[in-house]
């Protein structure tokens, strides 16, 4: 991991703040609209690991590229940072893509009776671009939100090391 | 792989963060603000493993999850919910002290006792809710 201690765990806990605040938030909506059930049944128990694990590490990667030259404790232009999040969002959203993309269709070809796999991967190919833009808009928006919280609470973070410096 | 194996060893990993994460914020108010740097590394790597075996620990009831209308429903939205308010209010902390802690340390004592007093409150609330999760 590049930078110096205070900057290397900036990163880690911005990259797990976001990883977990996205999961625990979307649980959240998705069971109060009684959409949970129904996901969880079909997602087995290691593949939903497995899963937040990947989302995790395309996280800290890609929040490791965003905060890079970004002095989060000192001063540091909001926009700028917004935009970088925004930016380095959309590349999360399509790196985690990726991974859904080699889990689904490991799985389909496995499931699959045989000599019937390349009618699917022609479909996987056509549809591939479309999911991509799909996910970069995805992940540029929450990167975007989660860009607004994070000033929100690097101005508290500010105050309360500011009052008793 | 046997799935109760699987669902128990997500449940001991679930308990464990759950227990460094806590344990690790009332030793860091009562003993030693000296170890906040260090425990704030371990408090997100506890906070992304409670957040990834919750989800596992759901995942083992599948179509049989309660309806949040149920009084088990009910609880779990007020414990997820305190949850995110937990996670939200630690980033500050974290970012508090990452900043003080190398540029300061003689000051991490004074700004962080009261932080991680409510961050041992809260996640013993956390605690307490989700064993009437398991158990009422």
């Amino acid at each position: 991991m590049n930078g110096d201690p205070p900057q290397r765990l900036v990163t880690w806990a911005l990259a797990t703040f976001h990883a977990t605040l996205f999961v625990v938030a979307s649980v959240l909506f998705a069971y109060t609209r009684g959409g949970l059930g129904s996901l969880l049944a079909n997602l087995n128990t290691l593949v939903g690991l497995g899963l937040f694990a990947a989302l995790w590490a395309t996280t800290f990667l890609t929040t490791q590229r965003a905060l890079e030259g970004i002095d989060v404790l000192g001063t540091m232009d909001d926009r700028a940072f917004v935009r970088r999040v925004f930016r380095w969002g959309a590349a999360n959203g399509m790196a985690f893509l990726a991974v859904l993309a080699v889990v689904f269709l490991v799985g389909s070809l496995a499931a699959i009776p045989a000599g019937s796999g390349p009618g699917f991967l022609l479909f996987a190919a056509f549809a591939a671009p479309f999911a991509l833009v799909v996910s970069a808009a995805v992940g540029g928006a929450v990167g975007a939100v989660l860009g607004v919280i994070d000033l929100g609470l690097v101005r508290l973070a500010r105050r309360l090391s500011a009052e008793n410096n | 792989m046997d799935v109760h194996l699987l669902h128990l060893a997500v449940r001991w990993l679930h308990v464990l963060a759950m227990a460094v994460a806590l344990g690790g914020a009332a030793l860091v108010f009562v003993l030693a603000a000296q170890l906040a740097a260090s425990y704030e590394w371990v408090f997100w790597l506890a906070a992304g493993t409670l957040a990834m075996t919750g989800i596992g620990n759901l995942g083992a009831f599948g179509a049989g999850l309660p309806s949040p209308q149920t009084g088990w429903g009910t609880t779990l939205v007020v414990k997820l919910s305190v949850v995110v308010l937990l996670v939200m209010l630690s980033l500050p902390r974290t970012l508090a002290v990452a900043r003080l802690a190398f540029a300061a340390p003689s000051h991490v004592a004074d700004v962080l006792r009261t932080l991680y007093a409510f961050t041992s409150a809260t996640f013993a609330l956390v605690v307490a809710i989700a064993i009437w999760l398991a158990h009422g």
